[in-house]
Parts: structure tokens; sequence; C-alpha cells
């Protein structure tokens, strides 16, 4: 809790001959995160270098590639589809061999025969759109072209044109654009070239086709029809040779991409001509089993051990170490930067109070419901990855916008038949009586939240200074953090001693000792003045920043202000469509009402759908940014590496 | 009751409620005026943000950062707002 999964350095040396059971080993285990072997590293290495890939590297990487390219053409995915039962390794290895070539060329065949259709199918478009304008022209086509005393002027023309000359002239006006056909003796051309280049005229050529142009546009067009017929047969086999071969590709895809990554992985090991070095971390649970395995596998003819972790030097990759309910929080937290080896790990109060700031600013059963449905059938549809935890945390934010639904009595704007359990969110809108909002206590209590939240940041801040630096600074750094707070409460305290606010404590009672000051006035300076000379010996020009410790506190209103916002909005809506709309049709109900009430129903519906999307992004959003600004902002580093190890989970196949 | 007496009385009533609008006034300029600066200011830094974040993925979060700084001046507009409406 609040930790990464500790971690082991493991240094494995071994001669060459043992590299090949060795990385087997590794990668079956999948726990083995590398650290890369630079030719730059430490002069401890000298004289080792990069290794080289093993044998057959290359083979399995072009047959990888043809495996690619195939599951590009059927556009198979491995996320979209059923593992069902798994594939012996072997069994596939064979198949390869022999399957794989027949797969390829019958799924080039397919793919040419696709492309040679689709340009037929363009090629017929073309032509048809060339002839279209001629198809109102009343004359075969071979009769406008091929003279040598006559000029023919065929195209499309802004207006129709008079010539004072002998000639023949068809003028077909229309929509999409005026088209001509003339045809004058050829002395006469550039005159008519003048006239027509005044009407905005431009020469397209005659087609080739013989007869009317009308009879060549449906000839063409009979030809798509059996052009798109052979597309579609030839999409169907595609699509059943999909069904057919998904399996096997993905399986082969995996297969091969793990042959690849083992016979890659002495990429990144230091070797000398006879051995090989391996260094990378291991969960710290882990390596017992790993290190037995390796012996066994090599009869122990392989050095193993822990080297001692240098946590100032080193960089350790993190790895999560939290119950499974706060998934989607390492999701919020990999989006912000992941945090680092050495310092805290918030996600698990992330997982808490972020969902807890959307139920504070949402707070209404009737959007908690709907948000529940909407994440009950989005989990059908995603089920993996990153998507899925999404999916988690929208269930999650439902349930907690339900139970403040509760507290604050609120359904859709509405009361619920009890009064709110917390502070009331119950605007006068469309009334001029009642209670109203509970202003004052609502903001108090978003203040609280950011009071207490912030120095919770500021603690974590104080433990992670003491954990990550060192030498002189470290002092400085942790003692700037309890300056922050002791401002922070100091300038609070100050507050309380000089004016009474609700739900606080109120410090204005007790005596004055000296200058109209009390106990509790004088303790707050106090704290004040040490509060700015601690956070000014670690950086003075944090001083600049003290004015941020009101603006941050007060920052956190908005889990008041964003969720009044869509309370008001919610009452509206109400207020319009039953109050305006529906109701006054009702005392006066004729045939005409009921077209007004499905319009007051229309309205209704709208008015939620958007309050609903806007309360989803805002809330969202707002209180994501409350995590990110205001309490990252006082002890998160981020910036660590992920935990990548060596191997990967199977679903295709298995050995 | 004489009517010069019933005329003050309209003409407090008048001015207590003239008072009401004219906290309503103000508190919609401290949001509305605030949020405009917000906007103002954040419609620099969010473009730039988003630029940033399309070429380097890994800075989001220092990018959301940048943009919501100016946001202060809505919050501090919407707690002048609820002070002037509720104190």
């Amino acid at each position: 809790m609040l930790k990464p999964r500790q971690m082991s350095r493991l240094f494995i040396a071994a001669s060459k001959d043992q590299m090949e059971p060795v990385i087997q080993e590794l990668y079956r285990h999948g726990v083995f995160h590398i650290e890369e072997f630079t030719d730059q590293a430490k002069e401890e290495y000298e004289g080792f270098r990069i290794g080289m890939p093993l044998a057959g590297a290359s083979e399995v990487s072009s047959d990888l590639l043809t495996i690619r390219s195939l599951t590009a053409a059927y556009m198979v995915k491995a996320d979209d589809e059923d593992p069902g039962t798994r594939r012996r390794t072997s069994e596939i290895r064979s198949l390869i061999e022999r399957d794989l070539p027949v797969i390829e060329k019958e799924t080039e065949g397919l793919t040419t025969m696709r492309s040679r259709f689709e340009t037929e199918g363009k090629d017929l478009e073309q032509k048809i759109a060339a002839l279209k304008p001629f198809a109102e022209i009343p004359v075969d086509l071979e009769l406008l072209r091929g003279y040598e005393s006559l000029a023919v002027f065929a195209g499309p023309i802004a207006h129709d044109v008079t010539l004072e000359i002998p000639h023949e002239h068809f003028y077909s006006p229309s929509k999409a654009g005026n088209f001509i056909v003339i045809i004058v003796p050829v002395e006469y051309r550039s005159q008519v070239e003048k006239v027509l280049g005044d009407a905005m005229f431009q020469q397209v050529q005659v087609p080739g086709e013989t007869g009317p142009a009308s009879v060549a546009i449906s000839s063409y067009q009979l030809q798509i029809i059996s052009v798109t017929e052979q597309i579609a047969a030839n999409t169907a086999k595609l699509e059943e040779n999909r069904k057919k071969y998904a399996g096997f590709l993905l399986a082969c895809d995996e297969l091969l991409t793990t042959d690849v990554s083992k016979a890659e992985a002495p990429l990144r090991f230091a070797t000398t001509d006879q051995s090989f070095v391996a260094e990378g971390w291991v969960p710290v649970d882990e390596v017992a089993g790993l290190t037995e395995a390796i012996n066994r596998v090599t009869k122990e003819k392989c050095y193993i051990t822990e080297i001692p972790v240098d946590l100032e030097h080193d960089v350790v990759p993190m790895e999560y170490d939290n119950p499974s309910f706060s998934r989607p929080a390492q999701l919020i937290m990999d989006t912000y930067s992941r945090p680092r080896y050495t310092e805290i790990d918030p996600t698990l109060i992330i997982a808490f109070v972020f969902p807890l700031f959307f139920g504070l600013i949402l707070g209404d059963v009737g959007y908690g419901l709907v948000l529940l449905v909407l994440s009950l059938v989005l989990r059908r549809y995603i089920k993996r990855g990153d998507g899925a935890q999404l999916v988690n945390l929208l269930t999650i934010f439902a349930i907690s916008t339900i139970i403040f639904g509760i507290l604050f009595s609120e359904f859709l704007g509405f009361k619920l038949p009890w009064e709110p359990l917390i502070f009331s969110r119950h605007m006068n809108i469309g009334t001029t009586h009642g209670e109203g909002a509970a202003i004052p206590g609502l903001l108090v209590m978003s203040i609280w939240i950011g009071i207490l939240y912030i120095t919770l940041g500021r603690l974590l801040g104080i433990i992670n200074h003491a954990r990550m630096d060192h030498g002189g600074h470290r002092m400085k750094a942790v003692l700037a953090n309890v300056g922050w707070i002791l401002l922070m409460w100091g300038l609070l305290s100050m507050i309380w001693s000089a004016f009474p606010i609700p739900f606080m404590p109120d410090l204005t009672v007790l005596p004055p000792i000296i200058a109209g000051l009390n106990i509790a006035a004088l303790t707050g300076a106090v704290m004040l003045v040490l509060g700015i000379l601690f956070i000014a010996r670690d950086n003075p020009t944090e001083i600049v920043e003290i004015p941020s410790i009101i603006s941050h506190i007060l920052s956190f209103a908005r889990l008041v202000a964003v969720g009044l916002s869509s309370v008001a909005i919610a009452m509206v809506v109400n207020l319009i469509a039953i109050g305006m709309i529906i109701e006054p049709q009702l005392q006066n109900f004729t045939p005409v009402s009921i077209i007004i009430i499905l319009v007051g129903v229309l309205v209704f519906i709208v008015g939620h759908i958007g309050n609903g999307v806007l309360g989803l992004i805002g809330g969202g959003l707002q209180s994501l940014r409350l995590q990110y600004v205001e309490f990252f902002t006082k002890f998160y580093k981020g910036g660590g590496i992920k935990y990548n190890p060596f191997g990967m989970i199977r679903r295709f196949t298995e050995d | 009751m004489p009517a010069e007496i019933v005329a003050a009385i309209t003409d407090i009533e008048l001015m207590k409620a003239s008072q009401i609008g004219m906290k309503g006034i103000a508190a919609a300029l401290a949001v509305g005026l605030t949020g405009l600066g917000t906007g103002v200011a954040e419609m620099a830094i969010g473009s730039a943000a988003v630029g940033a974040t399309a070429e380097n993925k890994d800075i989001f979060g220092l990018a959301l950062l940048f943009t919501v700084i100016p946001e202060t001046i809505v919050i501090f507009g919407l707690v002048v707002a609820l002070l002037v409406l509720f104190s």
C-alpha cells in the first residue's frame, strides 16, 4: 500500500552456450525486466559488447512480416478475437511450414483481384461521368468527332449563345451546369471561340463511344453492377477466409513474436566472445523461483546473484502494487506520469478521493442510475485494455453519484421524499418560498476538504523528500514542506481569531492578550513567520508562491460551484418542461395539448441528457484537475519507468 | 396610517428590493467578467498545450497544469459572488 512492488536487481552470467536455455527460462517466467546494456556503460563492463541475435532470427522475422501483412489484409485484431482453445506451438510450427505459403498465395490472389475490380469500377464511373452531359444531346457520338472541315465545340458553359454564322447548335440547361455542343465550319473557329470564351465555355473531349450517349451510359451501368457483384463476392470470400484463418494467424503472430523477441534478447545483453551477462529487475518474491528454474535448466552452470540496490543512482522500474479496485486509478496516474520507485505511490488515495469528488459534484440519484446503466452496457462491448478500466471508473463514479444523490436528496433536480442528509442543494428556482440551498455550509465544507487534502499532500511531500533527497538539501526540503503546513494553519488560525465562520472553530471568543490579539492570533502569526522562514531557507523564489495557498484552497470551491450549476440546470429544465409546458396543458386539456405535452417531454429528455453529459465531463475533469493541480503539485514527482518484464502473456498458444 | 408613513415604508421596501437586484448584478459581474478573463488567458495556453501534447504525450499532466492555472481567477470571482449574495 502506497508502495510499489519491491524489486531486486539480478545479475546473471554464464558461458554463451547457456544463453538460449537462460533466455527461454526468463521468457517463460515473464518477470525479468532487462536492464539494457549499452556500449558506453560503466567501466566494470570494459571489453563487453552488445550481443548478436540467436541463429534463425532473420528467418523468423521475415515469417512474422508475412503474418503481419496477412493480419493487416484481413484486418484481424487480437483484441477483437476470442482466443477459444489454445493451439499447441509444435502444431503451429508445422502448420506455418505447410499452410502459410498457401494462405499467402490465396490472399494475394484475392486482394489483387479486389484492387483490379475496384480500378475497373472507378474507370467505368469516370466514363459515365464524361458521357453524362452528352446524354441530353440528340446526336450519336460518332457524329460529333472526326471532321476535317468542321470544328466541334462541346463543354459546360455559363449561358446559351447565339451565333450569326451557319452552325449546328445543341444546348441543354440544367442545375448542375449548362452544356453546349456547337458545330461550325472550321474557318469560323476563332470567331466562335471568342464568343464562347465570353460565356465561360470550357472545351471537353467528345467520348470515343458510338451511338447515343444514353445507350453507352446504360451499358456501362450494367457493367458496374456486375463489377459490384464481383466485389461483393470477393468481400464474402475474404470474410470467409478471415473467419477461417483469424485464429491461426493470431496464434502464428503470437508464436513468432515470442520467437523474435527471444532471438533478439542478446541485443540487450553484454557479451564477450565466450560469455554473456544479463542484468535486470525482478520482483523480490519472484527471485527464488526464477533462480531455481535457471539453475535447473543450466545444470548449475550459471552464476546468478542479487546485487544490492542503490536507490540514489539506480533507475528502478516501477510496478503498481495495489488492490484490484484501484486499477482505474492506475490509469489516471499513468496519464499524468508513473510514480518513481522511491516515492509514495498515491494511487490508493486517488482511487478513493477521485470518485468521492465526482459524486460530490454530480450527486444525483437519477444521473447516477443513468451512468450505471451506461457503464453496464459499455461493459459488454469493451472488455480489455484501458477502455475497460475507464468503464470500471464509470461504474465507480455512478455508485458514488447515487450515494451522494441520496445524501443530497436529489433525483434529476427533484427532491426525493426525504430532507437532504447533508447540506441542501435545492435552490429556489420556480418558487419564491422554501429554504434554498445551504450555500455557506456547502462552501465551508469544500474549503475544509481543500485544507485537509492539501495538508495531506504536504505531509506526503515531507515523506517523499525525506526518502528521495540526500545531503543538506534533504532537511531543507523537508522543513520547507513543514513550513507550508505551518503557513497555512497559521493563516487559518489568524483568520479564525478575527472572524467567526460557520462550521469552523470560532476563536474570537478567546480573551485578548496583547494589543487586542488573542492566543490563537499570536500562535498563528508565529506559525506564519516560521513557515515563511522555512520556505525561504529552501528556495527564496518560492516566496512569490505564497498566495497560492489561498488560491489552491479556494479552488476546492469548484466542488460546490460546478455541482450547484448542474443542480440549477436540472431544476430549470424541470421548470420549463413541467411547470411551463406540461402543467398548464393538463389544467386546460384540449386535443392540441397532447402535442404540446410531447414537446414538453422532449424538452425534459434533451435537457437532462445535455445536463448529464455536462455533469459527467465537468465532474470528471474538475475532480481530476483537483488531483493533478492542487494535490500532486504538493508532493508528486513522477517520471518513473514502467516495469516491463521480458515475456508476454500468451492468449492463443501454449507449449 | 398617515399617507407620508405609508409612502416612506414603500420607499424603504423599494430600496431593499433594488439592493437585492444590485447584489445580483454584482455577483453576475464578478463571475461573468472573471470567467471571460480566465477564458482569454486559457485560450493561448490551451492551444499551445494541445500542440505540445500532440508532439509528446508524456507531458499531458504538465500541459493540463499549465492550462488550468488561470482558473484561479474565476474561482476568486465565484467566491466574491457567493460572498456578495449570501453575506
